[in-house]
């Protein structure tokens, strides 16, 4: 059995140009989850509540859409309403953030929760300030129960970063996409199956060992 | 142009399409959300019980879409399936689609479920003469399937969610007809800002009910 010509230009594309950009996106926006999403998490057990209660209308909303309402907002209703134009990749990049750094804040605060109010008093006895007991005594332990919910937030962002493609971001979904799209008007065979397959194959390969992790951390750490 | 701005009467001309596409969205929802529950009924107990063969099946399918994308899944049925010969029609397609996606997560939620009722519960079950079935349909679904109830209703909030990017391969739900309006007028700020909103009121109620249901149905252990 050989293989067709037009396997190779297409599984290329879609690993020199789609897999970067994939990897890219998902970096940013899981960084930037998790930084924003810590923070903001914390602050969610804080005693002073109007500041909770913008927290927390900001994980609502946020988790609340979908992710590609969100990224349409940013990238074909901000110009309008702010002026503020972002490219597809920043668009992107910041809808999924809002979104990831939602789920982050919501486990944040479960996992400071989680930690006994004892500690919360040693700190203090210690002399410790709001910010030095949170930075040195609570958060360092809450990080450990944090650590499955973070593997699973990377597995769903890798997966979400295929929502970019409805902004023309050239990640492995758009990059088989275009390349579907080219067959069907070159070759007048769309090859959508074994395209999509690989896509999927793709994704799996790299999602598969992470749940596991998750799943294997859980167990460990919980 | 700032949210004072908005132009309301332009939201109002445009209600019905908007209101046509809201329909499709719901519809394609609800039969999305009652065939996951049955798949994840299903599978799930097939799962929790270890059935040969229909336990490794639903294991192989769970992994394989817990691990893909879903806007990759929903290509793969539009795209992907016609090409060797599986055709349906638009709406069939869009509702398979994320129903796919749901039962998967469901058949999750319910094997959890099924595997955090007591062993005791059953062997009282099978001591009262209730054969394995009897018993899965009078002792383990019903109380199973009450501690899988938050999460499960979990996933018909995303699969809710997940009907909007039926928008991708131009299914007519609700994002998809604002864009089209959006793409005509270029009023994407109104166009998005009220799909946002819908989705909002969509999602919070659907929370706001769990909270209700699950106060309903909590098992009295946990009271």
């Amino acid at each position: 059995m050989t293989i067709p010509d037009w396997v190779q230009p297409v599984a290329e594309y879609i690993l020199r140009e789609g897999l970067p950009n994939t990897l890219r996106l998902a970096a940013f926006a899981v960084a930037g989850s998790t930084a924003i999403g810590i923070v903001l998490g914390t602050l969610l057990t804080v005693r002073f509540w109007p500041l909770r209660a913008a927290i927390r209308l900001y994980v609502e909303v946020w988790r609340g859409l979908p992710i590609i309402v969100t990224i349409f907002l940013i990238f074909f209703a901000l110009p309008g309403l702010v002026d503020i134009r972002l490219g597809p990749f920043s668009a992107a990049g910041i809808g999924l953030t809002l979104w990831g750094s939602a789920q982050v804040a919501e486990a944040t605060r479960g996992a400071v929760e989680s930690i006994p109010r004892e500690q919360h008093e040693a700190a203090g006895a210690l002399g410790f300030g709001w910010v030095g007991r949170h930075r040195f005594v609570i958060l360092p332990q809450a990080l450990r129960r944090l650590l499955p919910p973070l593997v699973s937030l990377l597995v769903n962002v890798i997966q979400n970063t295929t929502i970019a493609s409805v902004i023309g971001v050239a990640e492995v979904l758009e990059a088989g996409n275009r390349q579907f799209e080219r067959l069907t008007f070159t070759e007048f065979e769309s090859h959508a199956f074994e395209i999509f397959a690989f896509v999927m194959v793709i994704f799996f390969v790299i999602s598969f060992p992470l749940t596991r992790l998750a799943a294997y951390l859980e167990k460990r750490l919980v | 142009m700032t949210l004072a701005a908005i132009d309301w009467q332009f939201i109002w001309d445009n209600a019905p399409d908007l209101a046509d596409g809201l329909v499709r969205t719901l519809k394609v929802s609800a039969i999305a959300i009652v065939g996951s529950l049955v798949v994840g009924a299903v599978l799930g107990a097939a799962r929790a019980h270890r059935i040969p063969v229909a336990s490794q099946l639903a294991a192989v399918y769970v992994e394989v879409i817990r691990n893909t994308p879903i806007l990759v899944q929903i290509f793969f049925v539009f795209y992907g399936l016609p090409q060797v010969g599986v055709r349906f029609s638009p709406f069939t397609t869009a509702w398979l689609a994320v129903l796919i996606w749901g039962g998967a997560f469901n058949t999750e939620n319910f094997r959890a479920g099924f595997e955090a009722v007591p062993r005791r519960y059953r062997e009282a079950a099978a001591a009262l003469g209730f054969g394995r079935l009897q018993t899965f349909v009078n002792v383990t679904l019903p109380i199973g399937g009450r501690i899988a109830l938050p999460s499960s209703i979990n996933t018909y909030i995303s699969v809710l969610k997940n009907t909007s990017l039926l928008t991708a391969v131009g299914y007519a739900e609700l994002t998809n007809v604002s864009r089209s309006i959006a793409a005509v007028t270029f009023r994407d700020a109104e166009m998005l800002l009220v799909v946002a909103a819908t989705y909002l009121v969509l999602v919070w109620t659907l929370s706001a009910m769990i909270r209700v249901v699950e106060g309903r149905l909590r098992l009295p252990e946990e009271a």
